[in-house]
């Protein structure tokens, strides 16, 4: 598989739910997700072996399909690139429910297909491994074990677009692809 | 209700009267700029050949290309790298620039940067053209998206301003100011916002101290940053164009989120402990002075220009670099070099020891001499989380040019303005 099949293949259901494996705080710099080091590899086997050994050992395999991170103010801060976020879709991730982003990281990761939720008072309102339920056409994120809601902000027409695509290059294929046939996927990777 | 510079430059993009904070809609780029690198441009070309049948550019003169990482090595795989780039530019028509210096300054020197004109690339350095009066936005992997439709949708950023009073007091410079934005309304002060500077101290302020300002714009949470233009400004976009071009400046009943007032003539020099320039990481140099480092570097797209150039002159000529630092200097493009070496400023840092290299972004990000396990860097590049510049067993420090050499100089963080204080009692 692709790094790019890994980071753009499914399209975001109206309403789904999930277990926060994660709550980041402020500021948080997502290389550190993977270690600077390795943020040129896309092997994507490879990403998921260090995926949070800083924080944590064994982290990828307490992180079922369908689970979610969640994150405090700006987050992705710095120079985001996009391995660490392959790491977190190998692993099980689908979402990312955040008081804020780092305007860089919520393109960059927007153009992937990954939602990114912006729903301040989120840190506050939950614990690792709560469930989540998220209706974010409504703008509300629901915490399961303690029944608070909270309201979520509803994303631009156009990035509800490419969530429904499953990312921009599907959404832009559609749009605009050579009517031919022919085409295909293509990696993507990063600068510095 | 009157329009920000921002605002009136995504209204001319977009082809409407006016624009809003909030609406999104698709806007046309002046300019798409990349600098090329593995996995990124030459998948980009690929990926319009085979999925969107994109040979040939209607527009050619949109789209620029610098080459202007990877030139340290001297391996075939970089020649591999920059042939592909090459290759494209040559059978579309774009504009290619290989090895000129870093193109967020290079795209200034050759008139790419035109006050009121919008301006996008990959990399949200770009914001550094918001010194001419041009919108200069990082949109990432959405590059794409304007090099295959020719526009691109985006939400309408809403703005602040920060009116700048005063002038910097010696030894202190732009990169202080910006760390200090950051250490007073923290690192997503502004965030997705455009920041506009106004005021005397902005139009007392350098082209060159601007850029630096405009290119450090994402860590202030800031999609971007821009100046109206003045006299200065667009003395420099005539100076480097024949293309005609219609400046634009925000009207005075402009709508913004914060209005800000900061007085220059107060700040101090900041030093960024390693990590990343969030706030708590921001602090005045004498709280951080007499750390040892083993390292220093000036250059960078945001500081390695002819002002930041003199800073380290006026620090170093006459003296020697620290016998157990190593300092590189960078100019951030050959233009600059070429200036600097005219004006004796090459030779002063070199006779003080420093190792002056070709235009490069590759000490920036580690790909010129990494740093080593154990060693501590204080730097001007824009970057210093661990790993940045080599080992992740390394500590990057970061500041501006004259804390740098005055750094470089004694051996240990150092306030430049001890030294040069110290050079005009004797003097």
């Amino acid at each position: 598989m692709s790094a790019l099949e890994t980071t753009s293949r499914s399209t975001v259901p109206d309403v789904f739910d999930g277990r926060v494996a994660w709550v980041f705080g402020d500021d948080f710099d997502i290389d550190l997700i993977i270690g600077v080091q390795n943020i040129k590899s896309y092997d994507t086997e490879f990403l998921l072996s260090v995926c949070m050994d800083a924080y944590e050992s064994g982290f990828a395999g307490k992180v079922q399909q369908g689970d979610l991170l969640v994150a405090g103010r700006n987050f992705g801060y710095g120079h985001p690139h996009y391995p660490p976020m392959v790491a977190m879709r190998a692993a099980g991730i689908v979402a990312v429910v955040a008081e804020s982003y780092a305007p860089g990281f919520y393109r960059g990761e927007t153009f992937n297909g990954l939602p990114l939720l912006r729903c301040p008072g989120v840190t506050g309102a939950v614990e690792r491994w709560d469930r989540l339920r998220i209706d974010w056409a409504r703008g509300q994120v629901e915490n399961v074990r303690t029944g608070d809601r909270l309201a979520s902000e509803v994303p631009p027409e156009r990035v509800q677009q490419i969530w429904r695509a499953g990312g921009s290059i599907p959404l832009l294929r559609a749009e605009h692809a050579r009517k031919d046939g022919h085409g295909g996927e293509t990696a993507n990777e990063e600068g510095t | 209700m009157g329009m920000t510079i921002a605002e009136k430059i995504l209204a001319r993009s977009g082809g409407v009267e006016r624009v809003s904070p909030g609406d999104n809609r698709p806007f046309r780029p002046d300019h798409m700029i990349a600098y090329d690198f593995p996995g990124y441009t030459d998948v980009m070309f690929k990926q319009m050949r085979d999925d969107f049948g994109i040979e040939t550019l209607d527009d050619p003169d949109r789209y620029v290309l610098f080459v202007d990482h990877m030139l340290s090595h001297g391996t075939a795989r970089e020649e591999e790298v920059h042939a592909v780039t090459r290759e494209w530019a040559q059978r579309t028509g774009a504009h290619y620039h290989e090895g000129i210096g870093i193109g967020h300054q290079v795209a200034a020197e050759l008139g790419f940067a035109r006050p009121g004109t919008f301006v996008i690339h990959f990399d949200g350095h770009i914001s550094g053209l918001g010194a001419f009066g041009v919108l200069g936005w990082g949109v990432r992997r959405d590059l794409i998206e304007g090099w295959i439709t020719g526009q691109l949708y985006l939400d309408v950023p809403a703005s602040s301003r920060i009116r700048l009073e005063g002038e910097f007091a010696t030894g202190v410079d732009s990169r202080d100011l910006l760390h200090h934005l950051i250490a007073v309304y923290g690192a997503d002060g502004f965030v997705g916002q455009v920041i506009e500077y106004d005021g005397p101290g902005a139009r007392s302020m350098s082209i060159d101290r601007r850029q630096s300002l405009c290119g450090m714009a994402m860590f202030t949470g800031a999609v971007s940053s821009i100046f109206n233009p003045d006299d200065l400004s667009l003395e420099y976009a005539s100076r480097v164009t024949d293309r005609p071009f219609e400046p634009l400046s925000s009207d005075p009943d402009a709508e913004y989120v914060r209005d800000a007032t900061v007085d220059l003539t107060t700040l101090d020099p900041q030093v960024v402990l390693p990590g990343s320039a969030r706030a708590a990481n921001t602090k005045p140099v004498g709280e951080v002075a007499g750390t040892e480092v083993q390292r220093a570097f000036i250059g960078s797209c945001v500081s390695g220009r002819i002002e930041d150039i003199r800073a380290a002159a006026d620090i170093l000529r006459g003296h020697r670099v620290s016998d157990s630092v190593e300092l590189h200097v960078v100019p951030t493009s050959n233009e600059i070099h070429v200036r600097a070496q005219a004006e004796g400023l090459l030779d002063a840092l070199a006779q003080a020891g420093a190792h002056i290299h070709r235009s490069t972004c590759d000490f920036c990000f580690g790909y010129a001499h990494p740093l080593q396990p154990g060693e501590s860097s204080i730097s001007t590049g824009v970057l210093n989380v661990s790993g940045r510049m080599g080992s992740t067993e390394a500590h990057i420090y970061m500041g501006s040019a004259y804390t740098v050499a005055a750094s470089a100089l004694t051996g240990r963080i150092t306030d430049p303005r001890e030294i040069l204080r110290a050079a005009n009692v004797g003097a």
